[in-house]
């Protein structure tokens, strides 16, 4: 069951992943009266990015990428197996900084401006994935996977509603998304060019891309843990999470820094405390 | 061999741990000759971590608590005697420094501590002075493991750092002969029950960190030295407080005692007159452990060469404050005593990493961290439950050697390129790789799985969930911590691309091997963090709480730690070693195609006039939110209050 | 056609790069970008950064201080790549081939590998272009 469960993610999820990116693509094209790409290109934009050559400003560069993806892969292995959420989350951390130290390891504005914004990002969005944990564990007593999936508690959603919306802001401040691009955005230029992502190429960027798509089922699958009893019904509810991200991408603009922080401070943590408190009080 | 370390005599261990750094200390004082000075610093050195560990054995062969009574004199006269010969030179010191403040809490100090020598005095059985159990166990290993290498490391420094002032005498003499005292003094302090002996090493600690940061006697330093001086003095008078109330309501005056009483005896009764006193004794911790609003000492202590940093901030002073509180917290479990002291631990966590993020001088980046994380431990304590003690126990030992390390390798930094500032330090990694590697080592222990201090971070969250408020400042502040250090490494790995490879570092044999010690110290530890919380934290809670294992195995050590580790050293390793970059492959950063060469390794590019410009970047310190003069002010009226509050609380609760 | 040469194919990232152009053919590129014509519907994206490209646009005369910049440019961007000029200048220098400081197209100063006439040329005949110089790529 385990060899399966990790074949699945470490095979699986990156296809999903990558599908669901190019039918972010695709939507996005849709919304602006495009045709748009086929649903395939991320796949065809990562195989040409391996087979492009190798260039880099360091060796440090090679390292940082390669702790991201292992440690974004790392993270969806525990949660498929069913392992404590916290270790997970500071797992992917541990990946996140380390995209950042790559991007900060070349002395480019683009780049170091991108990972000074990138700590941001970071810092805006852990609290809420800790305090979406934290609220689990208030429920179930546990911090483990396994433990909240063969327990018999009710759907999570039905005590934890708020963490529906944070998990939106996660998704959307970890996928670069507006009003959340600050550091970097997907597609489109910007003053920052690719901000944190500038100084990676080839190989690096085509890894950086699937980690992004583990990233993404890894998100993904933190939302549909809150419908942990059916996870079709989870994995619906994350697929709508997905799509209302892209919409929110496609009709708001880029804020400032100090926006992002504020609103995720006060809006995100306001909700997720509010619902911990009422977990507190009603127990 | 087992046999071997139950045959070392006890006495003979407690004089190499707290009796031979006191002698040495005189004698290394008139040791002119820096070879001499040397040796008996290693030779010292060697032995505490000797003793240290064979004690450290004892008593895990024996599974025995081990209460002593040393004998040959009169020892409790000795120490009596020794502390009024404190007071005398706190009096005189405030005299010189012209300090109202320091003679005034002197003279308090003097008349209390009289009060208690020669007050009236409840028949009390003699307890043995000397009480050491596994938290005892735990603090000397740091003390004389961690607290010798800052030693070591001091030689070098000290003769680098006495070269460039041109003293006409040398005062190596007098800064090792306080640092051997310090080491003797922490060791007595954890080593001792007897709460009048634990106050006479408390008092010499505080003179010893005065001495320390008075060092180079410039004006600065003299002054920060007074400070932290009346500070550490407003703790002795709480500490003093404590015991004088303890002796007034005729309770024993001996740690081991007052533990067993409030484990087997009537507790409602024996709680209600302990919890004042137990106030006052945290209080000093909150001193000693430069928590807010007393964190100013700290930072001011920071004038003092690298190694009193290094020491005063991973080993010694500061331990000795969470120390204390540590020691007494389950005595004041469940009361309201218990949730305030999280509380203002909790507020000293999330308000010092805060103040990290606007600094740009190391040093104080540091110094605000370590204020930050003795709040988390202070934090545990408070939430006072066998798991969030666990945590407290794992986060002192590992936060000494991360601390430690970085403190030292700040010092080897600031000696080569003449400064302390984080800017200063860009693109460290193609200019000194070993330290700067050492360096990251050192940031990615203090914050990062798979190493122990995020692990004990967790375990605290863990058991913070009991109390939300304080969970709440953890996870907000334990995402603050995440950004001064980030900007930190990235600042160091900021380099323009070497064509030419990285250039080899000369580190100096005694600095390298220190450095390195500490940084493999805190990689091995993270690894065997399972070993380490069976025999040395768990036995620790286990004696205080009456408790089985299972309670308070924090549930994140469950994580498959081992495969985690080992995914992370294959992702560094694989393309450090197998993956090289071949010159050709090696481009420039991307400056809008204005770069001066496609092959220079400088990040200059044209401006008007063909003039070049080197491209400078730098890192985000939010000057308009982190300003460090408007923060500290609410801080300290925050912090006071919830002082305040704390001892309003006990009085409310009695 | 392998996986590879398929990807390539259907992933052009353009950078494009403005030597001195009258902005006529930049007005054009962009209009590539527009709903009329989108481009992205055959996977090309503007990145706007050499060291993601694996197509160099260029329009405008290249100039004596315009060429160290495309060299530059040139020389960051990963192998394999490919190069178009786009517009009469860019070709040979346009109207502006008489003059002191323009140097006479760009294929002097980068391997040119699709040369697109025209001032300006119209959208159709850039992506016509582009499309040619990967076909190009994918032949070597």
């Amino acid at each position: 069951m385990e060899i399966i469960n990790i074949f699945f993610v470490i095979v699986i999820a990156p296809v999903i992943g990558g599908l669901l990116f190019g039918l972010d693509r695709k939507l996005t094209a849709r919304l602006q009266k495009r045709m748009g790409p086929p649903i395939l290109q991320p796949f065809y934009d990562l195989f040409k990015l391996f087979g492009k050559g190798r260039i880099a400003s360091n060796q440090f560069q090679l390292i940082s990428v390669s702790v991201y993806i292992a440690c974004t892969i790392l993270s969806l292995i525990l949660l498929a197996t069913g392992q404590d959420l916290l270790v997970l989350l500071f797992v992917l951390a541990l990946g996140h900084i380390m995209l950042i130290l790559g991007g900060f390891s070349v002395r480019s504005p683009y780049s170091q401006i991108g990972s000074q914004r990138e700590i941001l990002q970071l810092m805006a969005y852990e609290p809420l994935l800790v305090f979406m944990v934290i609220g689990t564990y208030l429920k179930t007593g546990s911090f483990l996977v396994s433990n909240l999936m063969t327990g018999s508690y009710k759907p999570l959603l039905i005590s934890l509603p708020a963490f529906l919306l944070t998990q939106i802001i996660v998704m959307a401040i970890k996928l670069h998304k507006s009003p959340f691009d600050i550091s970097a955005s997907h597609h489109a230029h910007q003053e920052l060019v690719r901000g944190i992502y500038t100084e990676f190429s080839g190989a690096q960027l085509a890894l950086i891309e699937m980690a992004h798509w583990y990233e993404l089922i890894l998100l993904m699958g933190f939302i549909a843990l809150l419908w942990q009893t059916n996870l079709v019904i989870g994995g619906l509810i994350a697929f709508a999470c997905f799509l209302a991200v892209i919409l929110l991408d496609n009709i708001s603009a880029r804020l400032t820094w100090k926006w992002m922080i504020r609103f995720a401070w006060s809006f995100g943590v306001g909700i997720s405390v509010a619902n911990l408190a009422a977990i507190y009080i009603l127990r | 061999m087992s046999n071997l370390i139950y045959y070392v005599p006890l006495s003979i261990i407690l004089v190499a741990l707290i009796l031979a750094p006191l002698v040495f200390a005189f004698v290394i004082s008139i040791v002119r000759s820096d070879y001499l000075r040397s040796l008996i610093i290693i030779m010292i050195a060697a032995v505490l971590a000797i003793s240290s560990l064979i004690l450290f054995a004892r008593v895990t062969i024996t599974h025995q608590i081990i209460h002593y009574a040393p004998g040959l004199i009169d020892w409790n006269l000795l120490v009596t005697i020794a502390d009024f010969g404190l007071m005398a030179m706190f009096i005189r010191m405030g005299v010189r420094r012209k300090s109202a403040l320091i003679l005034v809490f002197a003279v308090i100090q003097t008349i209390i501590l009289a009060w208690v020598e020669f007050g009236p005095k409840h028949t009390e059985m003699a307890y043995p002075p000397i009480f050491i159990d596994w938290l005892s166990i735990v603090m000397t290993l740091i003390v004389s493991i961690v607290g010798s290498v800052v030693a070591i490391y001091s030689l070098p420094y000290m003769r680098e750092h006495e070269r460039h002032q041109n003293l006409t005498i040398s005062k190596q003499p007098q800064f090792f002969r306080t640092l051997l005292l310090f080491l003797g003094a922490m060791n007595g302090m954890v080593l001792s029950g007897n709460l009048l002996w634990i106050y006479f090493f408390w008092e010499i600690t505080t003179l010893c960190s005065f001495c320390l940061i008075s060092h180079d006697e410039t004006e600065e330093s003299l002054r920060n030295a007074t400070r932290a001086l009346w500070m550490n003095m407003v703790g002795g008078v709480g500490f003093i407080t404590g015991i004088a109330l303890i002796q007034f309501n005729k309770l024993p005056m001996d740690a081991s005692r007052l533990l067993e009483l409030v484990r087997t005896g009537n507790e409602a009764h024996i709680i209600a007159l302990l919890i004042l006193p137990m106030a006052c004794l945290c209080f000093a911790g909150f001193t000693k452990a430069a928590q807010m609003p007393f964190q100013s000492w700290l930072l001011g202590a920071m004038v003092a060469p690298t190694p009193v940093s290094a020491l005063l901030h991973s080993s010694t002073m500061v331990k000795a404050g969470v120390y204390l509180i540590i020691r007494f917290a389950p005595i004041f479990r469940h009361t309201a005593l218990s949730e305030m002291v999280a509380i203002v631990g909790a507020f000293s966590f999330i308000t010092g990493a805060m103040l990290a993020i606007g600094q740009s001088n190391a040093k104080k980046v540091l110094a605000y961290s370590t204020i930050s994380n003795l709040g988390l431990i202070i934090a545990c304590a408070g939430l006072n439950t066998p798991l969030a003690l666990a945590a407290a126990v794992m986060l002192i030992i590992f936060h000494a050697v991360s601390k430690g390390l970085l403190f030292m390798a700040t010092g080897v930094v600031d000696q080569s390129i003449h400064s302390k500032d984080i800017e200063d330090m860009q693109g460290l990694w193609a200019r000194m790789p070993l330290t700067s590697l050492i360096m990251v080592i050192g940031i990615l222990s203090m914050l990062l799985p798979p190493f122990g201090v995020l692990i004990a971070k967790l375990a605290a969250i863990e058991s913070s969930i009991q109390n939300p408020l304080v969970m709440v400042m953890l996870v907000i502040g334990s995402t603050l911590t995440v950004v001064f250090w980030t900007k930190w490494m990235g600042r160091m790995l900021a380099t323009n691309p070497q064509a030419d490879g990285r250039k080899r570092e000369n580190l100096p044999a005694l600095y390298a091997g220190t450095l390195a010690f500490l940084a493999c110290g805190a990689v091995i530890l993270s690894l065997f963090i399972k070993p380490i919380l069976e025999n040395l934290v768990l036995p620790a809670v286990a004696n205080y709480y009456n408790v089985a294992g299972m309670e308070m195995t924090p549930t994140v050590l469950s994580a498959p730690w081992l495969m985690i580790f080992l995914v992370i050293a294959l992702s560094v390793l694989a393309p450090t070693f197998f993956n090289h970059l071949r010159s050709s492959q090696i481009k420039p950063a991307y400056l809008c195609g204005e770069q001066i060469s496609s092959r220079a390794a400088t990040a200059q590019f044209l401006t008007v006039a063909d003039g070049t410009a080197e491209m400078t970047v730098r890192s985000y310190y939010f000057e308009k939110v982190t300003d460090e003069s408007f923060h500290v002010k609410w801080v300290t009226i925050v912090a006071t209050l919830l002082i305040v509050i704390l001892f309003g609380a006990v009085y409310l609760w009695k | 056609m392998n996986i590879l040469q398929k990807s390539r194919a259907k992933s052009p990232w353009i950078l494009h790069y403005d030597a001195g152009a009258c902005n006529g053919c930049d007005i054009e590129i962009l209009a590539c970008l527009t709903p009329v014509y989108d481009i992205e519907r055959f996977g090309m994206v503007n990145v706007g950064n050499p060291k993601h490209a694996d197509v160099l646009l260029v329009t405008g005369t290249c100039n004596k201080r315009s060429a160290r910049v495309l060299k530059n440019l040139y020389d960051q961007m990963p192998d394999p790549k490919v190069v178009v000029a786009v517009g009469a200048c860019a070709l040979s220098g346009g109207i502006f081939h008489e003059c002191y400081n323009v140097l006479q197209g760009v294929d002097g100063t980068v391997p040119v590998d699709v040369y697109v006439p025209g001032c300006a040329p119209r959208p159709e005949a850039i992506m016509e272009g582009v499309m040619m110089a990967l076909e190009k790529m994918n032949k070597r």
